[in-house]
């Protein structure tokens, strides 16, 4: 159990090798500071990530889940991140018809020179995490507590 | 007649408090009115059961449930070999009792396929379930008795009726505002105790309704030619292809099916704790048999379902003295979303059988 | 010649090029229809077209690929017809398409509600059409019913009752309900708010008993025996009977069927237990149209397979 168990929040991140993994390291490097929420999960590219790894983190206890890849023409695989860009756009709206907050998600793009930026990217979607709160757990049992009652 | 066959009455009015002083003591399942669909729910006081629209489903999942922890596993930190771990098992509760209110009679005789399965006898007790025969002896069935067939009902076909008492402890037939018990169980006996005997009267119109609910049922088909016919075709592809050709290979016949028992097992594991769990599987699925090598001997949805269609009306009576693991419920034609028809393809075999 | 008759004749004229037709036939109750396979004409004395022809035949279509078919299609069958095509999971040239104006088709779960208290649907020993009633034999005589009251929702948003990719069309061409599905039902739904509509699915959920009837309904689900939610590695999903997997095998299907979904809403249809899915599908289609301007079914390339690079709609947060 982690000693801030109670202060910190579940984010999952998830970043691409080529930009914004390297950005989180410049960050790091840099010594800027950072929250330490977010658990970063490394994916070759922003075009790799499933939409369902971003449902099965929320669905899983997740109380954020941010992507981060390299920004629009600057992707290593020339075009993953455009496809990233309309999937994760479409997958926004799926959230609120779920009961979930769609601020819990958000996408964005740094290079894997922007430590500042990755920075801010952290420090803010963190912030905006913790304004909601834990995100209210759905129910395993098969049978959960009726509605209204 | 002995003291402890006298009937029982419970009217409607005196229902809700009945139940909800049962559920007290025992969880009790009845049929609750959700949205479109009629399932079964644990019952809280307040809550109304629906007697009359028939269930969606069958209560099988009261004794087999669709997903049951057999034990639960944790890996552990060895205090005495620093960085080992070891395993942990932990078995799972036992369940508690339980009543079912309200079944359907073919839902009370869907168990009675079930038992010779599990409870070891046509292994000569060597194989017995103990995970189903706990909850089996635990559970309490109140059937009650249908007022009239619906289109999809066969249940004469197969050696039931709507007021058969075969599988329950109480049979309850609607009459007078009311439920007349029939109590078929020591068990059933201790749950009825504290209702008054059913009068003359109740009686009669229990009588009458049974006689009304029977008559309703159109005259059986001749199924007795069923497992031989159908193993006759087991090799005929045309046939199985032309009956199976809408069929979407779904598991929606065989998870409302009061006998379908089939059950799968798996380790569902969460980083360093997890559970074995038995969970409903049908063979619908191609996972059903499909083999380790990645070959599959059942490739296609012909196969599969005449698979479950042998299995209930062939392969099973052949091994259980001739009974059909079909309770003759219709619960798989009326749900079934491409209308397939269990009967006529039964009835098609033996036709086809007749004609080769 | 009657529209029955007008299709009979084209299924006749189709039968010698294809190895069957897909159409509908009588089904195991007066209200509900089964598809029918026709492959002779023996068996078009069975087949009809009207109120009951409730099931999307375009669903055997990928089954069928490697010869030649046809299929009578209702409007929404069509739009799943030509999304099969765009992605090509059929061969069009290979799918010969009757068409006919479809004027909407019966919901037995509506007729379930009006009946209530009297009898269950599966009582009703006949249903006979009367113009724009529907006329039901009960054990408690007969029950007139209007068709605009036990049509299925999605009648109710049609925009393309008239196959419009069709072969053949038989009959004269409907107006469609719309012009433009405005998904109010899905704004509506929204507005019930977060904690209202997490605790919605965790109470319709927990009917699932993961039959897996609404993915096997859907036309566009194609992976069939490869399907993710049957996969054990990677493992998407647990057996076990909790809502929070059953959900999540729903969320696998929006997803998948992001920019693909045609809104026949044979899913929800399908559910025995009568669960809402088609809501979250329609959800992203609503998206989806919004951003792309994308109604699957039309042909185009979806969405999700292309890309601009610069994209107009998409306005991306500044983290200002």
């Amino acid at each position: 159990m982690s000693v801030l168990e109670g202060k910190e929040l579940r984010i999952v991140g998830f970043l691409c090798n080529w930009c914004s993994y390297g950005g989180a390291d410049t960050a790091g490097v840099g010594r800027f500071t950072q929250p330490t929420d977010l658990r970063i999960v490394r994916v070759p590219c922003s075009g790799r990530i499933n939409p369902l790894f971003v449902m099965k983190a929320l669905i899983g206890g997740a109380d954020g889940v941010l992507v981060s890849g390299c920004h629009p023409r600057d992707c290593h695989y020339a075009e993953g991140n455009y496809y990233a860009r309309r999937r994760l756009e479409v997958l926004k709206g799926l959230l609120p018809v779920l009961g979930i907050d769609p601020r819990r998600f958000e996408y964005t793009w740094v290079s894997a020179s922007e430590g500042q930026r990755w920075q801010h990217v952290v420090s803010s979607f963190t912030a905006q995490i913790h304004a909601l709160g834990p995100a209210a757990r759905f129910t395993e049992a098969p049978e959960p507590a009726r509605l209204g009652a | 007649m002995s003291a402890e066959n006298v009937k029982k009455f419970i009217s409607f009015d005196a229902l809700p408090g009945f139940l909800a002083r049962a559920a007290e003591k025992n969880a009790v399942y009845v049929p609750r009115r959700e949205g479109n669909a009629v399932v079964y729910r644990s019952f809280k006081a307040g809550d109304e059961a629906e007697l009359g629209v028939r269930p969606t489903e069958s209560c099988k999942h009261v004794v087999f449930p669709r997903g049951e922890e057999l034990f639960s596993f944790a890996r552990e930190a060895d205090k005495e070999e620093p960085g080992k771990r070891r395993l942990v098992l932990t078995e799972a509760s036992e369940p508690g009792a339980a009543v079912v209110f309200g079944a359907l009679s073919c839902d009370a005789r869907g168990f009675l396929a079930f038992d010779p399965v599990y409870n070891g006898s046509g292994t000569g007790g060597t194989a017995k379930d103990s995970y189903y025969l706990r909850r089996r002896n635990r559970t309490l069935i109140v059937v009650k008795a249908c007022k009239n067939a619906l289109n999809t009902c066969f249940c004469n076909w197969v050696g039931g009726g709507p007021a058969s008492p075969q599988g329950a402890d109480v049979l309850a037939v609607e009459a007078e505002q009311g439920l007349v018990l029939d109590i078929l169980s020591g068990e059933g006996t201790a749950f009825t105790e504290s209702l008054p005997a059913a009068s003359e009267a109740q009686l009669a119109a229990a009588a009458a309704a049974v006689k009304a609910a029977e008559d309703s049922l159109p005259k059986a088909a001749d199924v007795s030619a069923a497992p031989a016919s159908l193993a006759a075709l087991f090799s005929s592809a045309e046939f199985w292809n032309k009956e199976s050709a809408h069929c979407l290979y779904c598991g929606a016949c065989t998870y409302l099916c009061p006998t379908c028992y089939c059950f799968n097992i798996t380790d569902e594991s969460d980083g360093l704790t997890g559970v074995r769990l038995r969970s409903w599987d049908n063979c619908m699925s191609p996972l059903f048999t499909l083999e380790a090598s990645g070959h599959n001997p059942r490739p296609n949805k012909a196969d599969r379902l005449k698979n479950r269609v042998g299995h209930k009306f062939s392969y099973y009576p052949s091994l259980h003295s001739g009974r059909f693991s079909c309770c003759g419920c219709g619960r798989c034609i009326k749900s079934c979303p491409s209308s397939v028809d269990i009967r006529k393809i039964v009835l098609d075999a033996v036709k086809e059988a007749a004609n080769v | 010649m009657s529209i029955q008759d007008e299709l009979k004749s084209a299924i006749t004229a189709a039968l010698p090029d294809v190895s069957c037709v897909v159409g509908w036939g009588a089904g195991p109750e007066p209200l509900r229809a089964a598809p029918l396979f026709i492959r002779g004409e023996a068996d078009l004395e069975g087949f009809s077209a009207g109120f009951l022809s409730v099931n999307n035949p375009a669903l055997y279509l990928p089954s069928l690929k490697g010869s030649k078919v046809g299929v009578v299609v209702k409007g929404c069958d069509a739009r799943s017809v030509g999304q099969l095509a765009a992605e090509t999971l059929i061969k069009r040239e290979e799918v010969h398409v009757i068409g006919y104006p479809c004027r909407g088709v019966i919901d037995v779960d509506k007729v379930a509600a009006k009946l209530a208290g009297a009898c269950e649907t599966g009582e009703v020993a006949a249903l006979r059409e009367d113009g724009d009633d529907v006329l039901l034999n009960t054990p408690k005589g007969e029950v007139r019913l209007a068709k605009k009251d036990i049509t299925a929702d999605k009648c109710g948003r049609c925009a393309f009752p008239n196959a419009g990719n069709a072969d053949v069309f038989v009959g004269e061409r409907c107006a469609p309900v719309v012009t433009e599905d405005g998904y109010a039902d899905i704004a509506d739904f929204e507005a019930r708010g977060l904690d209202e509509l997490k605790a919605f699915w965790e109470q319709e959920m927990s009917r699932c008993i993961r039959c897996y009837a609404c993915r096997n309904a859907c036309p566009l689900c194609v992976c069939r025996d490869q399907c993710v939610a049957m996969s054990r590695e990677p493992h998407w999903l647990s057996q076990g009977d909790g809502v929070r997997d059953k959900l999540f095998f729903q969320i696998i299907h929006a997803v998948h069927l992001s920019g693909r979904c045609t809104g026949c809403g044979e899913c929800e249809r399908a559910c025995p237990l009568g669960i809402p899915v088609l809501k979250l599908k329609r959800a992203l289609s609503r998206r989806v149209e919004k951003l792309f301007g994308y109604k699957a079914g039309g042909g185009d390339t979806p969405p999700l397979l292309t890309f601009l690079v610069e994209e107009p709609t998409i306005k991306e947060r500044d983290w200002k």
